[in-house]
């Protein structure tokens, strides 16, 4: 695998421009309504903003055909990387569309371009507090830690990230009460958890990413935890697929497992040792890319292209089928009383909710608008309450709630099984 | 690929008056995006220039408007929607991208007359999915459901369901709307002198020929902006529904034993499979009635495109030997189920009596034919594929063409079709027209081996005097003063619509 773009010349160049990157798997469309997938092309319409276009011009950059414009900078960075076009075209092709996309905001930011103010001020806010938001260090994991028996050396590591430690502490206060109910020992990297570094990623802030990871690793290292769990989907995709991604290993040959609390949930609702109540509720499901069609394991590869574009040695790609689709259903349906009823683009024709890619911090209002078209989706189904599985997620949802002044309720799954818990 | 071209700003700004300055651009990003075809890009749109400005229209009048402001300037106009297929990139400077994709109502569906009405960004699975729900439906295309149903009826509308809804899509088409190269608003049919769009033939001359000819004209005489086209009765959802089950990139649809079946014939000559095709189709039983060339399975059940080869390459020379000849029928009871039993009985009794090897109930599953097809696997072969030898016309002569290629294919088309395949057939039309396709898939870095069969596969087709096939605007040419100078013809149709030569130049023809 490789974030360099020259690399993947040959994924660009063997687009058939057939535009499946636009439309959801076809035998899963339920209406005319609902049946686009990339939030960007639909938003912008040119087809410089759907995937196929983005492969054109990461080909004329490389071919040294296409010079800066403000416009190219908005083409590379207005695309939330849910992912979606890369698994629909993975559906018919050995290409690795997503990565090309990775790999042209890498080779902006190595080549100088100009960095987004929003992003250089989330690149600052990391480098300087250790947190997308410039908050305190200090203050990362305070009140948090407070609830939890913290030890120096655990099986089990929550790792709470940037958003549920600042911004949606109660994300983080339900995952720890669910978790002490459970029985689960475990304990916090307190105070060493910095930012997974998942905006660095997106960005294309590859050795800034390193350098957040190697920091990370060696926090986790030193407690001898065998399981991280994580609240969120970001964290988790970054933990899971990113981190091993970037040390040239698989996720199989790291020295640690990591769970997104859903996970680890389902397997003790099966071992029968999370009980729940009743709530009388109707839900629909949104599943965050970063948890489902992104967050398959990492499988390492090094080789290169051959005639006809065999690859040497075999890949096994990556494809969405693996995502974590059916923990946080499975949990929501064993709650008596919830009726659990689905939007039509879910799993891995999920719609994006907007907030990934650094979209939410750089173009706002674009993040709302692809927000509110979920939002659509799930109204439709008449659900009361939108629950999700990442605090990003959430934070987006919420603002296009307030926004447009909509009645539906936003949650985190956690903060429905807090409710739940017996 | 040619480098940036631009537009005078007198020019620039005429257009953006019309669609306003957010739906305009000619950023250089922007463009790239369109400076490419589609499938054959290799091949076919490789000497193509990025447009000069890419422009949205969201409606009839600005496409109009937008047109004759190219005509004032002459300035030449390409329409676009879903893309995949090629011919769209530009072959000529400064051309004005006109990507349709603003246009995307599904503006009715009429159940009760089985119609509807869509605009250029309609794709053919969004149409598919809403007209299943009122128990209609139309052709699931070969290329695929993303493509645009608008663009797909006036090009070719060609799919295995062909079978019963018709191999031309023109025929399908009932009335139409186009912006003609000059601009003007032509209607076709009961729009002509009504709002509603039921029907295609008159008052006045029909031209739905000339719109769609041997293979479209390629956005080469203007624009369409709207179609009706026909849809047909399906089973009521509510008695039989098509469900959705598993994960990509194995999902798939469940279908409904009560009312659906697949059915696997296996011959021991090509010559007892066509026999059992006729006779199939004689009996006007079935729904798709297509044979399958052996290395679609391969393709189906392999994970990579390394596993495909690997597993092709142990296999081929059994094909080889043994020779395939696998039929693929799928049974519909679309009034009930005891049709369904009826076709059944009738199928095997069929099989029995042409000397089929194998009769076999299919798995109920269905991920290419019904909602949309995911035929652009086929790329992942080698990457590159090019269509070189096509049949139109009866399932014996389409069987006859496409294995009269045997040697050239042996010789020009290594490592993977020194075997037996011959490409694949479909019936259409109850048996009375075939479709015959055969594919090559190339080396992405030797391509010209590839052209040089194709121009050899046109040869022979001429020699055989075949009934030529062919989706490249390119061999009109070549193909014209051996067939009735037909390309003359087509010349003077676009010199008499698009006397300035400005709709997407030069198709539908090559250089004028």
């Amino acid at each position: 695998m490789s974030l360099r773009l020259e690399d993947l010349k040959y994924d660009a160049l063997h687009c058939v421009r057939c535009s499946n990157c636009k439309w959801m798997d076809h035998v899963y469309m339920k209406s005319y309504r609902f049946s686009q997938i990339c939030p960007s092309l639909k938003r912008y319409l040119f087809d410089a903003y759907s995937c196929q276009g983005r492969l054109d011009i990461a080909l004329a950059i490389m071919n040294k055909k296409l010079e800066y414009t403000p416009t190219l900078l908005d083409i590379i960075y207005k695309c939330t990387l849910c992912g979606a076009c890369d698994v629909m075209c993975k559906r018919c092709m050995d290409l690795e569309p997503l990565q090309v996309l990775e790999a042209l905001r890498v080779k902006w930011i190595e080549s100088g371009g100009e960095i987004l103010p929003e992003h250089r001020k989330l690149i600052e806010n990391i480098e300087n507090t250790n947190n997308i938001y410039g908050e305190a260090h200090e203050r990362r994991l305070e009140s948090i830690s407070k609830e939890v028996v913290l030890k120096e050396k655990a099986d089990v590591i929550y790792f709470v990230g940037c958003a549920s430690a600042y911004k949606y502490p109660e994300i983080a206060h339900a995952t720890i009460e669910i978790l002490r109910k459970c029985e689960t020992e475990f304990t916090l990297l307190y105070p060493d958890e910095w930012c997974c570094g998942n905006p660095l990623y997106a960005i294309g802030r590859i050795d800034l990413m390193k350098k957040v990871m190697e920091h990370n690793l060696k926090a986790i290292r030193e407690t001898g935890a065998s399981v991280v769990i994580t609240s969120c989907a970001a964290c988790y995709k970054t933990l899971k697929v990113d981190y091993p991604k970037l040390l040239k290993k698989s996720t199989d040959e790291m020295e640690f497992k990591v769970m997104h609390i859903v996970e680890y949930l389902d397997r003790l609702l099966k071992d029968g040792r999370l009980k729940l109540k009743e709530l009388n509720m109707k839900l629909t499901y949104h599943d965050p890319c970063q948890l489902g069609r992104l967050s398959e394991p990492w499988i390492h590869w090094e080789g290169k292209r051959k005639k006809y574009g065999l690859l040497d040695p075999p890949k096994k790609f990556r494809r969405g089928t693996y995502g974590v689709y059916d923990p946080p259903r499975n949990l929501l349906k064993s709650i008596r009383g919830v009726e659990l009823i689905e939007m039509e683009r879910i799993k891995e024709n999920a719609w994006c909710c907007g907030a990934g890619g650094g979209v939410k911090q750089a173009f706002p209002d674009f993040a709302l608008w692809t927000a509110s078209e979920r939002l659509e989706e799930a109204k439709a189904t008449g659900a009361e309450a939108i629950v999700t599985a990442c605090p990003f997620c959430k934070e987006n949802f919420e603002d296009a709630v307030k926004a447009a002044g909509e009645k539906i309720k936003v949650y985190d799954i956690t903060e429905i099984i807090r409710k739940v818990l017996v | 690929m040619k480098g940036k071209t631009s537009l005078p700003k007198e020019v620039y700004q005429a257009l953006e008056a019309i669609v306003g300055p957010d739906y305009i651009s000619d950023d250089p990003a922007i463009c790239q995006a369109y400076a490419r075809g589609g499938y054959g890009t290799f091949i076919y749109d490789k000497n193509s220039y990025p447009p000069a400005c890419v422009i949205l229209p969201g409606n009839t009048k600005e496409v109009q408007h937008i047109v004759k402001v190219c005509n004032r300037y002459e300035i030449p106009f390409i329409p676009i929607s879903t893309y995949y297929i090629s011919f769209c990139a530009p072959a000529r400077p400064n051309v004005v991208m006109m990507d349709l994709k603003r246009m995307n109502r599904l503006i009715k569906i009429d159940e009760k007359n089985m119609y509807a009405i869509v605009e250029p960004y309609v794709s053919h699975s969004q149409l598919q999915v809403e007209a299943f729900k009122r128990g209609l439906y139309t052709i699931s295309l070969g290329c695929g459901g993303q493509a645009s149903v608008l663009a797909n009826h006036i090009h070719s509308g060609l799919g295995p369901l062909g079978y019963r809804v018709g191999f031309n899509g023109s025929r399908r088409i009932l009335g139409v709307e186009w912006v003609l190269p000059n601009g003007e608003i032509l209607r076709l049919g009961s729009p002509s002198v009504l709002k509603e769009y039921f029907w295609g033939e008159g008052p006045g001359p029909d031209l739905r020929g000339i719109l769609r000819g041997l293979l479209g004209h390629f956005g080469g005489l203007g624009v369409v902006t709207k179609i009706a086209v026909k849809l047909f009765p399906f089973i009521p959802p509510k008695e039989a529904p098509i469900e959705p089950v598993g994960v990509t990139p194995k999902a798939t649809l469940k279908l409904p034993t009560n009312r659906m079946k697949w059915y696997n014939i296996r011959y021991p000559t090509l010559e007892s499979m066509i026999n059992g095709m006729y006779e199939i189709s004689k009996a006007e039983i079935g729904a798709m009635v297509y044979s399958v060339p052996p290395i679609w399975i391969y393709i189906a059940r392999s994970e990579s495109r390394n596993e495909l080869w690997e597993k092709w390459s142990k296999d081929k020379e059994k094909f080889r030997k043994e020779g395939f000849y696998f039929l693929r029928v799928l049974l519909v009871g679309y009034t009930s189920e005891k049709q369904l039993r009826y076709e059944e009985r009738v199928l095997k009794d069929i099989a029995s009596e042409t000397g089929a090897i194998r009769i076999s109930e299919g798995r109920p599953f269905d991920r290419s034919w019904i909602i949309g097809s995911d035929s652009v696997t086929v790329y992942n072969v080698a990457g590159v594929e090019l269509s070189t030898r096509f049949a139109f016309d009866s399932i014996d002569v389409a069987a006859k063409m496409l294995t009269s290629i045997a040697k050239l294919r042996d010789k020009y088309v290594p490592p993977f079709y020194d075997t037996a395949d011959f490409g694949w057939i479909h019936s259409n039309d109850l048996g009375h027209i075939a479709y015959g396709e055969f594919l090559t898939y190339l080396d992405s870095e030797d391509v010209d081996l590839g052209e040089k069969f194709e121009t050899l596969c046109i040869e022979k087709d001429l020699e055989e005097r075949a009934y030529c096939g062919l989706q490249n605007p390119g061999r009109h040419r070549m193909l014209g003063p051996k067939m009735g100078n037909y390309h003359l013809i087509l010349e003077k149709i676009k010199k008499s619509f698009d006397p300035k030569n400005l709709s997407n130049p030069p198709k539908p023809i090559d250089n004028i």
